[in-house]
């Protein structure tokens, strides 16, 4: 007991950064991907090819690889970020790719036959855009992002061997002094855990008490 | 000392990467084979109308999946030694892998058990095949072919989370990128090989579930 009430405020400490660097990340990811989205129905095909090949790249390789080129790689070429800066700028390109694959799929849930009525009512595209795709293609969208949002959480624990004091490099340095590995462990899985669990219990509740998340069932 | 030019030293860095990767499939492979095993189990357990299974089961499957791997691969691979029981690097990680797809197999196994007609396997109670019997003659080869497709996509997120099972010393893909990164000194060109080799094992994988898809859509 004693231990536990000593280790938990570095934990909370560092499942705050946690926290911060996946929100970061997804936040930046989440308006790479809805450009890459926009690039994707309205710049022609050279654009359509150019996300295509981008979200393969990023999707068929590890983050780990992806975070080792930014931190590792990129000061070759004159670009040193620190170990924070890369991990976000890292999560954000990563999660780009597949959050533009999940506006797609929201955007492919649009009935067709809904455009076409926009269409002959007259709708300028600006209006259709604002008031019948987004809306619908967000309430279908909202639990796939926000499970993209949890993978993201997940996959910053890898920032920790960039020595990104998160949580993971924490309970391993707190190891590390203390020897102790049943408390630090239950903690680290705990953490993750409880922030993974809070991120969908908000979806459920965002898609329960917003209007316009509501999916029409 | 002449230095090769970039395309040569590129090809130099291919037969180490190569090693890894080998290394890299031989770990997912295994860990998706034990895991599927383990899925099976862990979906008996799941949709078990005994509460006592059902819900540990439960517990385990919402850990595993709101956790990361790498965390669930540090625990496989600290936690045993200080209790006394060395685990190799290797072991460990081919253990967390597999505790890892079982808890996401268990899913993906759960919709090809219930695509299943409830008659066939009243019909092989009938003919008095025993529970295990149905379950491996009749139940598991329809599930597979059924969720093959999923499988093999499975396979490819566990080859692209393997990737973090260098930091408890196997030396597959990305540990080779390491070693290589620290004697050559060259990371971009060392790291974006490494993604590359990641990248033909994970498309030559989604080529597969591909024409796997396609043969179940033809049937």
């Amino acid at each position: 007991m004693q231990e536990f009430l000593e280790l938990l405020p570095r934990f909370a400490v560092a499942a705050l950064l946690t926290l911060e660097l996946s929100l970061a990340g997804a936040a930046l990811g989440l308006a790479g991907g809805f450009l890459l989205h926009l690039f994707r129905l309205g710049g022609g095909r050279v654009f359509a090819l150019g996300c295509g090949v981008y979200v393969w790249l990023l999707r068929g390789t590890p983050f780990l690889s992806q975070l080792f080129i930014v931190y590792f790689g990129l000061p070759v070429l004159g670009l040193r970020l620190s170990a924070p800066e890369a991990t976000v700028v890292s999560l954000a390109f990563y999660s780009a790719a597949y959050f533009s694959e999940i506006f797609r799929a929201g955007w492919a849930a649009i009935p067709r036959g809904q455009i076409e009525a926009a269409h002959a009512f007259g709708m300028t595209s600006r209006a259709r855009f604002c008031h019948i795709e987004l809306p619908q293609a967000l309430a279908f969208a909202l639990p796939l992002l926000a499970n993209q949002l949890i993978l993201v959480i997940k996959e910053s624990a890898v920032a920790s061997i960039i020595t990104v004091p998160e949580l993971t490099m924490t309970t391993s340095n707190i190891i590390a002094s203390t020897y102790s590995y049943v408390m630090p462990y239950a903690l680290l899985i705990a953490g993750y855990w409880l922030l993974t669990q809070s991120v969908a219990w908000l979806a459920q509740q965002a898609a329960r008490r917003i209007p316009f998340l509501r999916t029409p069932s | 000392m002449d230095t090769p030019d970039l395309f040569t030293r590129c090809l130099g860095y291919l037969p180490a990467l190569l090693d890894g990767a080998l290394n890299t499939l031989w770990v997912a492979g295994v860990g998706v084979g034990c895991g599927f095993l383990a899925g099976i189990l862990l979906h008996r357990l799941l949709s078990s109308t005994n509460p006592w299974f059902s819900r540990p089961a439960r517990v385990y499957v919402s850990i595993i999946r709101g956790t990361p791997v790498l965390v669930q691969l540090l625990v496989c691979f600290y936690l045993p030694s200080a209790l006394g029981v060395e685990v190799p690097g290797l072991l460990a990680a081919t253990i967390g892998l597999s505790l890892n797809s079982a808890a996401y197999q268990s899913q993906i196994l759960g919709a090809g058990f219930a695509a299943i007609p409830r008659g066939q396997i009243e019909a092989a109670r009938t003919f008095n095949l025993s529970r295990s019997q149905t379950l491996w003659h009749v139940e598991v080869p329809q599930v597979l072919a059924l969720t093959l497709p999923a499988l093999v996509s499975e396979m490819i997120d566990v080859v692209k989370a393997s990737a973090v099972v260098s930091v408890i010393s196997v030396t597959d893909l990305m540990r080779v990128g390491q070693q290589l990164s620290s004697s050559t000194y060259r990371p971009l060109e060392v790291y974006s090989m490494a993604a590359l080799c990641y990248l033909a094992l994970t498309s030559l994988l989604s080529l597969a579930a591909w024409v796997c898809q396609r043969r179940l859509a033809r049937r």
